[in-house]
């Protein structure tokens, strides 16, 4: 009995001796990175879904924003820019490209009432004329020097293009010594045999 | 310093269920805090069965990230958080052990125990109390594993037979058997102890 009393005396002492031990300290570390690098703060276990929440609603909000503001950009920007790839509808030759007998600037869109119909695509054509078109008159179509002796186009469509300014010489037009260089933004009205017969420079 | 304390404090306040949905939910800090509160049961039990430092840190490491991965395994209602840790921790040991070649685990045997001749109970104030200590360690070592759990949790760990039935999976009966045995052999050593110690006196 006393080897019992002695033995049950040891074990209690070895026991203290056990619980003394502790965990590693480093495994607290690894096991925190575990279960979620210790963002979430303790007592809110559903924090995380909270934000994810939040962070769904904002997402969602900023494409409504975005939406929106795209419809607002869309709508202000010009109907010829929405209507560009509805092909141009038959032009006469008379109002496409003016002879040189017209009268400076012949508004084209005045004779073309089922062009306004089909897509609202404002194309003014000025007088190419006997004279090549100044620079400063391509804000609006002007027929093509090139363009002249075409067979008449039954269809037209307005492509824009970007290119050297120095490239509209082989169009018979001459740029500016200062924009040979740069990058125009130019529309043309390009017939179906792929002919271009006007342009315009955009930008 | 202050920080620790006041999430010391905090770590008290909540319970396994709450830290343990914490955890599950992300929450690195309750995880830590499951292993302040239960990560020295494990580890010394995996240490103390397995004897050996590396091996009982990768099993406390898996054990715990079990509470992760075995979503909806724990269940407080059929224990505490710190039994089912210990069953999970018994597990991976009982796999590693036999892995090395522990030797046959369910030897629960106590025939060997009987055969050590105790030549009398010897005075106890001869006995040199770190050696006993030291005899009665090196005999829990040589316990069979069957028997070393029990004796672990029971008498190291301070464990209710009911509890420790929880970890081991077996009825109380068998737990209050495989104690019984465990201490048997033990005393058997320490009685053999405190006979050699009375020798070297004389």
């Amino acid at each position: 009995m006393t080897t019992d009393r002695q033995l049950d005396e040891v074990l209690a002492e070895l026991g203290r001796e056990h619980r003394a031990i502790g965990a590693p300290e480093t495994l607290e570390r690894v096991l925190c990175a575990a279960a979620g690098s210790g963002k979430a703060s303790i007592g809110m276990p559903g924090s995380r879904f909270k934000w994810a929440l939040v962070a769904v609603v904002v997402l969602l909000a900023a494409i409504a924003t975005g939406g929106a503001l795209w419809q607002t950009r869309r709508s202000s920007q010009p109907q010829a820019q929405q209507a560009r790839s509805v092909p141009a509808p038959p032009l006469r030759p008379e109002s496409s490209l003016p002879s040189a007998q017209d009268p400076g600037r012949q508004d084209f869109q005045s004779k073309s009432a089922p062009m306004r119909k089909a897509g609202s695509t404002r194309v003014n054509l000025r007088n190419s004329s006997s004279k090549q078109p100044t620079w400063n008159s391509l804000d609006e179509f002007v027929a093509l020097p090139v363009s002249e002796g075409l067979p008449v186009a039954a269809e037209l469509s307005v492509v824009r293009v970007r290119l050297r300014g120095r490239d509209l010489q082989q169009y018979g037009l001459q740029a500016p010594a200062d924009t040979a260089a740069q990058t125009l933004l130019a529309e043309f009205v390009v017939g179906e045999d792929g002919l271009p017969r006007a342009i315009r420079i955009v930008r | 310093m202050f920080e620790r304390l006041r999430r010391r404090r905090q770590d008290e306040a909540l319970s396994d269920e709450q830290l343990h949905r914490a955890a599950l939910a992300g929450s690195g800090e309750a995880m830590a805090a499951l292993y302040r509160r239960h990560g020295g049961l494990v580890y010394r039990f995996t240490l103390r069965m397995s004897r050996d430092a590396a091996a009982a840190e990768e099993i406390t490491q898996e054990v715990f990230l079990a509470l992760l991965t075995q979503i909806g395994q724990f269940d407080a209602a059929r224990g505490t958080l710190s039994t089912w840790l210990c069953g999970i921790a018994r597990r991976q040991l009982w796999k590693y052990l036999e892995r090395n070649n522990a030797g046959a685990l369910f030897d629960v045997d106590d025939e060997s125990a009987a055969e050590v001749q105790c030549p009398s109970d010897g005075p106890a104030e001869l006995l040199l109390r770190h050696e006993a200590v030291a005899a009665v360690r090196a005999g829990m070592d040589e316990l069979p594993p069957a028997l070393r759990e029990v004796a672990i949790l029971c008498a190291l760990e301070e464990m209710s037979y009911e509890q420790a039935a929880q970890v081991l999976a077996v009825p109380v009966g068998t737990v209050r058997s495989r104690l019984h045995r465990a201490k048997a052999r033990l005393a058997v050593l320490l009685r053999a102890e405190l006979v050699d110690t009375e020798r070297k006196r004389l």
